[in-house]
């Protein structure tokens, strides 16, 4: 079942348009990467799912009930992270969670007790003061307490993570990780190594379409064959071999470097290497990164 | 209900915390005094400057001071009152805006009427406590040093300024709905408060306008009638109903809930 559905949403502000046709949907328990840079529409496509911002056209579904703009009725199933969130600052942690678990009619006994785990799960157990004195990291984990507190079906994040120093970052994927096993989660960003840490499904934004789609294995694979790189012991074999197999790039006198190959490409060398006793130091595949996929369709 | 009864608490919390209620209690218990001391000290103060006055030539002739001398100073005090009430709570919505703390709210199921009305009590409650008790504390020390006998109206007197202040406050609170900016909220009510003076400038509308609340001192006095007053009373109650629905209905359509200065 998909928690998600967009089908065909267009946005502009004044003659810039920003999300243009836009349909894609998220699959239920999934960790699902919302990528685009910044001024991509990321925020724009969010503030239209959670009924802040009106689609010019188009549709949005939460939980299989259509998103109305306003007071939308969707946004009980929706725990949702901004990407600078905003408390009382006159308040604690504790008080500011349970006036949220009040709004949205948690029982008391319960609403308690979620509180006090979440505290601890975000690491603000103890801390008694007021918001006010929050440093941007401690209200990103308010943040995403407040988010999960009613324990959502889909929880939103918009760049949760930019705000969070390594050790916050990583803590903060360890909990989305716990949480998808209630919830599905979309997660926005540009930090692609926390994408390639969590997700199942990434999409990338780009000029208000979607110009890619997937899973994180399909679209690595997308990029048919990556770049094989050889180390031989003597420059003399290296020479030889590039009179077989002619290198993209001659990296050193014993370093050779071949684009776009497969993994047939490589047992042929391999085959090769071992028929004609070369000796060599190392050979590797080198995986494209997603950074080097995005950066080719972005130019393209 | 559960909604309003949170929001109420969050905000009462805000007034406790950030100092208001102190700086209000403070404000309208000094009003209170203020205007009895006035009055006392006035003949005190006439005498004290008499010697000085004689030489220049002017003769001061026995003042009397009685409950009437602080009652009218009481309503020419009061409109401070009102003014630094409302210069201290017109940010009431749209601080919240510039802060964008409203979205999370929002998103989390928050109807917006609740939001509104809560805002609306918590204004209405705080202008009546504070009002009523610098009513209360000149109504005693009149009571204390002279007789209130002497006026007429007291209550009905009192109770049309209160009401000049909740129509004031209800300005507030629709035009805080609309603008997104403390000193555009001011200006539009500020203007509006003008623009219903002037109107009340013609004699022929005179009585027909909350500004002729305004005169509530004049009851105080024999002669003058209470009857002439109901028209406005009315009409301002029903301004006030008008002004709090439309409030209500404008943010049920509101969803910018965070200023634009992204
Ligand atoms: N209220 C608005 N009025 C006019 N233009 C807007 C408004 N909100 C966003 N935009 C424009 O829409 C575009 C997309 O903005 P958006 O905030 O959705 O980007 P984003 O992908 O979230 O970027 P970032 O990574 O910086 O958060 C930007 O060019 C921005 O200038
Ligand atoms: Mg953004």
């Amino acid at each position: 079942m998909d928690m998600l559905t967009l089908s065909h949403v267009s946005k502009a502000f004044g003659e810039h348009t920003v999300i243009d046709d836009l349909s894609f949907s998220v699959a239920e328990h999934s960790v699902f990467g919302f990528i685009g840079r910044n001024g991509a529409g990321k925020t724009t496509t969010i503030n239209m799912i959670l009924g802040l911002l009106r689609q010019d056209a188009g549709e949005i579904w939460v939980n299989q009930e259509p998103v109305h703009y306003g007071q939308t009725t969707t946004n009980r199933y929706v725990g949702y992270l901004p990407d600078v969130p905003e408390f009382y600052d006159f308040m604690t942690p504790k008080e500011y969670l349970s006036l949220c678990g009040d709004i949205t009619g948690m029982q008391k006994a319960q609403k308690n007790n979620r509180i006090t785990e979440l505290l601890e799960l975000v690491g603000l157990d103890g801390i008694n003061k007021h918001i006010h004195g929050f440093s941007r990291g401690m209200k990103q984990r308010l943040g995403i307490a407040q988010a999960l507190l009613n324990q959502p079906l889909l929880l939103i994040c918009d760049e949760p993570t930019s705000a969070l120093d390594p050790l916050g970052r990583k803590e903060f994927l360890d909990i989305l990780s716990d949480a998808r096993q209630y919830t599905t989660i979309i997660f926005s960003t540009h930090i692609l190594s926390d994408v390639e840490r969590i997700c199942d499904e990434i999409a990338l934004l780009n000029n208000g379409k979607i110009a890619l789609c997937g899973t994180l294995d399909e679209i690595k694979g997308l990029h048919q064959g990556s770049c094989l790189e050889i180390v031989f012991d003597s420059d003399r074999d290296a020479a030889a071999f590039q009179g077989i197999f002619p290198a993209t790039k001659q990296l050193s006198d014993v370093r050779l470097s071949f684009d776009k190959t497969t993994k047939t490409d490589m047992l042929h060398m391999m085959q090769y290497l071992a028929e004609h006793h070369i000796q060599i130091q190392r050979m590797e595949l080198l995986e494209a990164t997603l950074e080097e996929l995005f950066m080719e369709v972005i130019s393209e | 209900m559960k909604q309003l009864t949170t929001f109420l608490r969050k905000e009462l919390l805000y007034t406790i915390r950030t100092g208001r209620l102190l700086i209000l209690t403070i404000l309208f218990i000094l009003f209170g005094v203020m205007s009895p001391a006035i009055a006392k000290l006035t003949p005190w103060l006439m005498e004290m400057m008499s010697d000085s006055l004689a030489e220049t030539g002017i003769m001061i002739t026995e003042m009397e001071v009685n409950a009437l001398t602080s009652w009218t100073q009481f309503y020419k005090n009061i409109p401070i009152a009102l003014i630094v009430f409302i210069l201290m709570f017109s940010n009431i919505m749209t601080q919240e805006y510039q802060r964008g703390t409203l979205i999370l709210i929002v998103t989390k199921g928050m109807k917006h009427s609740a939001i509104v009305i809560a805002k609306g009590i918590v204004l209405c409650f705080l202008w009546t406590a504070g009002y009523w008790l610098a009513f209360a504390i000149t109504y005693w020390y009149n009571a204390y040093f002279w007789n209130n006998s002497i006026a007429s109206n007291i209550g009905f007197s009192a109770a049309s300024f209160y009401l000049l202040g909740l129509w004031l406050l209800s300005l507030i609170l629709l035009f805080s709905v609309v603008f997104t900016s403390y000193s555009n909220v001011l200006l539009a009510s500020g203007g509006c408060f003008l623009t219903v003076y002037l109107l009340g400038l013609f004699p022929k509308l005179e009585n027909y306008l909350p500004v002729k609340l305004l005169q509530c001192t004049n009851l105080l006095f024999e002669g003058s009638s209470r009857p002439d007053y109901y028209y406005a009373v009315g009409i301002t109650l029903v301004l006030c109903v008008v002004n709090i629905t439309a409030s209500i209905l404008a943010f049920n359509r509101r969803t910018r809930l965070k200023a634009a200065s992204q």
